[in-house]
């Protein structure tokens, strides 16, 4: 086993500023912006944002502090966040005037600690905020949505099944779930996309006939990003400079005048070394934030990228090994600097302490083929082995000819910092994508974002989430409504659809016929929300500063928002359908096949939550066949609702995609959705967690991986192309030694061999995670990860704590 | 031969990782003709199929009550306070009359939360290998296969021999979990079929084991040798009993005996004592004495591997 490096004074440093980080909110973007909007109240959007953004970086406070190497920061602090007015910012308002969250401590400083999530903002920067409260009533993006809705929303919306519920927002996430072009900003540069904006504007000067006229505003949209983009790095320049000339060590004052130099080079030029490509991105991706509050702006193919830059700089004798890495222990660290302030229920959902900048490594050249894993590939794996962090996600991509050395490390990793790197099977999802109309080329050149999803890197407007982060129904609510004539036992609501009652359906089929048809229903509502709120986003809020690197945008003359990719699509996601599976497994095996009950018997029984009906509760959480235990009897179901959901996805488009994704993933929101599910046939009591993405229901797989494994395999795994997050809770006693991790390698390459598109493990013990409980401090480094994303178990809420450790343990 | 036998077991686990080389599928076979005090699973001791009661299962009588009066013998009677102290308090639980129950396995049937359950089930052999050969690939991927274990398996002769045969038919590899306790004309009919044995080995002084286990230790010396000689391979498995084999005596026996064995051994491991084995046991009619000690420290383990590698054997710890 290969032995982990130790870090550098200045990294171990920045790692302790980010364990214990406390996020500074404060007003300074969001002044800028309102200032910028209302100069330009009726100006066209699409340059009334762009214009906003160049007056965002230009004014921002640009820092530097004593450690860093790579430089960037989101708000005024180094640890900070600015916040976003202009998309809907009801939240911040609601969580001060409800007077509860935030809490003034002795220093007039308000800090918001709930769930771990630790925000602060003093009292100036609050006042800041609520003085522009006024301005943006009815002026944000999901206002323009909000003001009108088509017929029958409103009590669709009230069911309380889908990401939409009553009084909400629809528009206040932008979407910008994707891969950014990276490798266009460091090989291109800004000034080079800039030019060929202003040629296109130059030659159509006075002569904008059809539709120019919106080609023309893309381009000046353009044009205004890369301004902004070179306005904010030469900012960072100058800090770098001015910090330079005060720096009494002579060596650091070198590095800092260096920093300075790149800085002012790459804002507006390609990269030239490895630095100025690692800086170049996260500039990028600071230009980015400044832009909006996209939620899962994902790294792409980090290693990919960057190798060509630090081979040269190898070959030329301008760095070092150690140097080198160093530069990416910077770099992931700084990822670790940009988390947003975002509400409570966002962390329900998508989980405490996750940035969302998934990163890929490994995998196949676009080109050849051939494995294309290359030192940074090692080194983004070492570093976050080294540096504990479970942020950002990392994807490694593993195909036929991974190296064994790979393996090794990424499972070492695996063991160090527990649920990362998530393993990405190169063998089914590029064949995939090709068959969904990507060029071969492209398909190789695939990276992961979000929690799970599959994407295209750099080319790709791939809307996984829905067009504005709304893209899940609760299939638990689902389930309980069409054995409900349509009503919704949680809260009483009904829809439309009636499909009947349990006690009235006479056969099994009638029990799935009635589940598919509340399926379709629910479906075909989201995506009319999709496909409304994407079209008044198509006007209100395209993203200059995004199109301007997506392939497609510049040489259509289209931004990204508006279709102007290589590639459109969107999707969603259903997570926990082993509940489903396992409630229609029971309904067949208690009531048709063994009769061991009548189905008014179970309805009964579930309708009261169970209560007075225990014994019947224990047969079936003991007798009945469950998903996840290679049983033919229970799988059998999970394939069927899994082609249910599928086959209803083939159905879906928007006026930008002909292509909807099905997605089995969910982050946290497995917990989130069952604390308002009422109780499933399968013994689920109210408010107890579904399954959790595409792994079998909590506790309910009794026979260790192999036979997860042999379950997960019966639906087809092509078909998920919005991602699969199959989570593996492995005991540490599995994995001792050389030949536990090269079991654990072993099973997971047959798992791949046999059409397993993904898989996580999380190697903790439920015993450390008891301890961790009792003694938080001493348990900081503990990560664990559900579905899609990892976190400091002791940040998370004690009811999400309880769900990972009464998640089965595969013991030996 | 009968074309199908069945034989009982009472366990059969996927991904078993210490069981052998690679990712394996261990079948577990019920009874045992030795009496380990210190044995980890109790309930494979008996050969035929037996009730097992676990009191944190039991959802109480006052909500359930099904068993008390499923009992056709009358065994299953109200729990008086002291048997709830293992589950949340308030429920009325259950006791069993160990001396009155006969296994019939009524009440386990009724039981809905698997808090009287029985232990074996009763598998033919083409059941057993249908579902070693759903993780074929598994066992492909990494040179796993079928660990046969106990229990003594060689006990059920003819199930064990005819399951071994149609794994290797199947192109399966075999290990064989023994104590080594059997005739050697079984343990020869099964070598042609097993890859690798894997031989429980426990003490070399003769009276001390008879009087330990209720067995000799000659025969399973015997059998040692006679595989060896036959050239078979084995792994040797040493359990690490507190104050009945941990004196370097014993072991600097066992390295001796087991170096003279030669390259038939591949590997010696040393299988600390734990203590998991009490709480099954709890839940059963006790069938001879547990033993309830501390696990011996990493130290005392350290210096008995050494003593082992002084006869160039090559030593893991599980
Ligand atoms: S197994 Fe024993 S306790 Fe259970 S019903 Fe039969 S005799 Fe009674
Ligand atoms: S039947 Fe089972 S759960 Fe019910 S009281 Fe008896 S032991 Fe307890």
């Amino acid at each position: 086993m290969q032995k982990l490096g130790p870090v550098t004074a200045r990294i171990a440093q920045m790692r302790e500023l980010v364990r214990d980080r406390v996020i500074a909110v404060d007003a300074e973007r969001a002044l800028n912006i309102t200032e910028s909007y209302r100069k330009n109240l009726l100006v066209p959007p699409i340059i009334k944002r762009a214009t906003a953004t160049y007056d965002v970086c230009s004014k921002m406070t640009c820092r530097v502090e004593e450690f860093e190497l790579i430089v960037g920061n989101l708000g005024t602090s180094f640890l900070g966040s600015g916040v976003q007015p202009e998309n809907g910012f009801a939240w911040f308002y609601e969580e001060f005037d409800g007077g509860k969250l935030w809490v003034r401590d002795e220093n007039g400083v308000y800090h918001r600690d709930d769930m771990g999530t630790k925000l602060s903002i003093t009292e100036e920067e609050k006042d800041k905020l609520y003085s522009i409260r006024d301005f943006w009533k009815g002026r944000t993006v999901s206002d323009h949505m909000d003001s009108w809705y088509p017929d029958g929303y409103e009590e669709w919306c009230a069911i309380g099944a889908s990401s939409y519920f009553p009084g909400m927002p629809i528009g206040d996430l932008p979407s910008g779930h994707l891969t950014a072009g990276y490798p266009k900003i460091i090989d291109v540069g800004y000034a080079a996309i800039r030019k060929q904006a202003e040629d296109w504007v130059d030659a159509h000067k006075g002569n904008l006939m059809g539709a120019d006229v919106e080609r023309y505003m893309f381009y000046k949209s353009a044009i205004l990003a890369c301004d902004a983009a070179t306005a904010m790095i030469r900012g960072y320049a100058r800090a770098c400079h001015q910090k330079a000339q005060g720096c009494p060590e002579a060596a650091r004052r070198a590095e800092l005048q260096k920093m300075g130099d790149g800085l002012v080079w790459i804002s507006e030029k390609p990269a030239r070394t490895f630095w100025e490509a690692v800086q170049a991105t996260v500039m990028y991706q600071l230009l980015l934030y400044m832009d909006a509050r996209y939620p899962a702006l994902a790294f792409g193919r980090f290693d990919q990228y960057t190798w060509p830059f630090l081979k040269a700089d190898l070959e030329a004798g301008r760095i070092t090994m150690d140097q080198a890495h160093e530069i990416v222990d910077a770099f992931l660290l700084k990822a670790n600097c940009f988390y947003r302030a975002a509400p409570p229920f966002l962390n329900e959902i998508v989980g405490v302490g996750n940035t969302y900048q998934h990163t890929t490594i490994g995998g196949v050249d676009p080109d050849t083929g051939e494995d294309a894993s290359n030192p940074v590939t090692y080194m983004v794996l070492d570093s976050m082995g080294r540096l504990l962090l479970h942020d950002p996600t990392i994807s490694i991509r593993i195909h036929r000819n991974t190296p064994e050395d790979l393996w090794e490390r990424a499972i070492e990793m695996t063991k160090l910092v527990g649920g990362l790197p998530l393993f990405q099977n190169d063998e089914v999802i590029i064949p995939a994508l090709v068959e969904r109309g990507f060029e071969l080329r492209d398909a190789r050149d695939y990276s992961l974002i979000g929690c799970q999803e599959i994407v295209g890197s750099g080319n790709d407007y791939p809307a996984p989430n829905g067009t504005l982060c709304k893209a899940t129904i609760h299939y638990g609510v689902i389930l309980d409504m069409a054995l409900n004539n349509g009503t919704n036992p949680f809260n009483g609501r009904s829809g439309a659809l009636k499909t009947g009652y349990l006690y009235d359906m006479q056969s099994f089929d009638e029990v799935k016929a009635a589940m598919k048809a509340q399926v379709e229903y629910f479906l075909g509502w989201l995506v009319t929300m999709n496909n409304y709120s994407e079209h008044i986003a198509m006007r209100e809020s395209p993203h200059a500063a995004l199109s301007i690197s997506i392939e497609g945008c510049m040489e259509s003359g289209k931004d990204c928002v508006c279709g102007g990719a290589k590639y459109n699509s969107f999707g969603g996601t259903a997570t926990g359908l082993a509940t489903v599976a396992d409630s229609l497994t029971t309904i067949k095996y208690m009531v048709f096949d063994k009769k061991l009950c009548t189905a008014r018997e179970l309805y009964d029984a579930y309708m009261a939550n169970w209560e007075g009906h225990e014994p019947l509760r224990r047969r079936i959480l003991n007798d009945v066949p469950h998903f996840g235990n290679n049983d033919p009897y229970a799988d059998e179901q999970m394939k069927w609702i899994c082609d249910v959901y599928y086959n209803a996805c083939g159905r879906m488009h928007s006026e930008r995609s002909r292509i909807y994704k099905a997605g089995l993933y969910g982050a946290a929101d497995h917990v989130a959705q069952g604390a308002h599910t009422w109780a499933t046939p399968d013994g689920r009591r109210t408010g107890e967690p579904l399954a959790d993405a595409a792994s079998p229901a909590q506790g309910r797989d009794l026979h260790g991986p192999t036979s997860v494994f042999n379950s997960e395999l019966c639906f087809d795994h092509r078909h998920f192309l919005d991602g699969i997050a199959l989570n593996l809770k492995i005991h540490p006693t599995a994995l001792r030694g050389a030949e536990g991790a090269a079991k654990l390698r072993d099973v997971t390459k047959a798992y791949f061999d046999g059409g397993g598109m993904e898989v996580q493990y999380n190697v903790v013990s439920a015993d450390d995670m008891r301890a961790a409980q009792k003694d938080p401090a001493a348990y900081h480094n503990l990560v664990v990860r559900i579905a899609g994303y990892s976190a400091y178990f002791v940040e998370l809420s004690t009811r999400m704590q309880n769900d990972i450790i009464s998640r089965t343990e595969n013991v030996l | 031969m009968s074309s199908d036998p069945a034989g009982t077991i009472y366990d059969i686990q996927g991904f078993s990782v210490q069981d052998g080389p690679g990712i394996r599928t261990t079948v577990f076979l019920k009874g045992c003709p030795l009496r380990c005090p210190w044995c980890h699973s109790p309930e494979s001791r008996r050969f035929d199929i037996q009730l097992s009661w676990q009191s944190r299962r039991c959802i109480g009588t006052a909500v359930c009550g099904l068993c008390l009066v499923s009992c056709p013998r009358g065994a299953i009677v109200p729990a008086e306070g002291s048997q709830s102290t293992d589950t949340e308090d308030g429920l009325q639980l259950i006791r069993v009359d160990w001396d009155t129950c006969d296994d019939c396995g009524l009440c386990a049937a009724e039981c809905p939360a698997g808090a009287l359950s029985m232990w074996g089930k009763r598998y033919t052999v083409s059941e057993v290998v249908d579902r070693a050969l759903r993780d074929r690939p598994f066992f492909e991927k990494s040179g796993g296969g079928v660990t046969i274990s106990g229990g003594e398996p060689l006990s059920q002769a003819e199930f064990t021999l005819a399951l071994l045969r149609a794994l290797k038919e199947n192109g399966l590899h075999t290990a064989l979990d023994t104590t080594g306790f059997a005739p050697w004309a079984v343990v020869e009919k099964a070598l042609p079929h097993v890859d690798l044995f894997l031989l429980d080995l426990k003490n070399m002084d003769g009276r001390a084991h008879n009087a330990a286990v209720g067995v000799p230790n000659q025969p399973i010396l015997e059998n040692a040798r006679g595989i060896a000689a036959a050239g078979g391979k084995m792994q040797i498995r040493i359990p690490v009993i507190p104050r009945f084999n941990d004196s370097g005596g014993n072991l600097r026996a066992l390295g001796k005996f087991v170096a003279e064995l030669g390259e038939a051994v591949t590997l010696v491991q040393l299988l600390p004592y734990h203590a998991l084995g009490v709480p099954k046991w709890e839940r059963i009619k006790h069938d001879g004495p547990i033993l309830e000690a501390t696990a011996p420290s990493d130290k005392k383990i350290g210096e008995l591997k050494a003593i082992l590698e002084e006869y160039s054997l090559t030593i893991q710890v599980h």
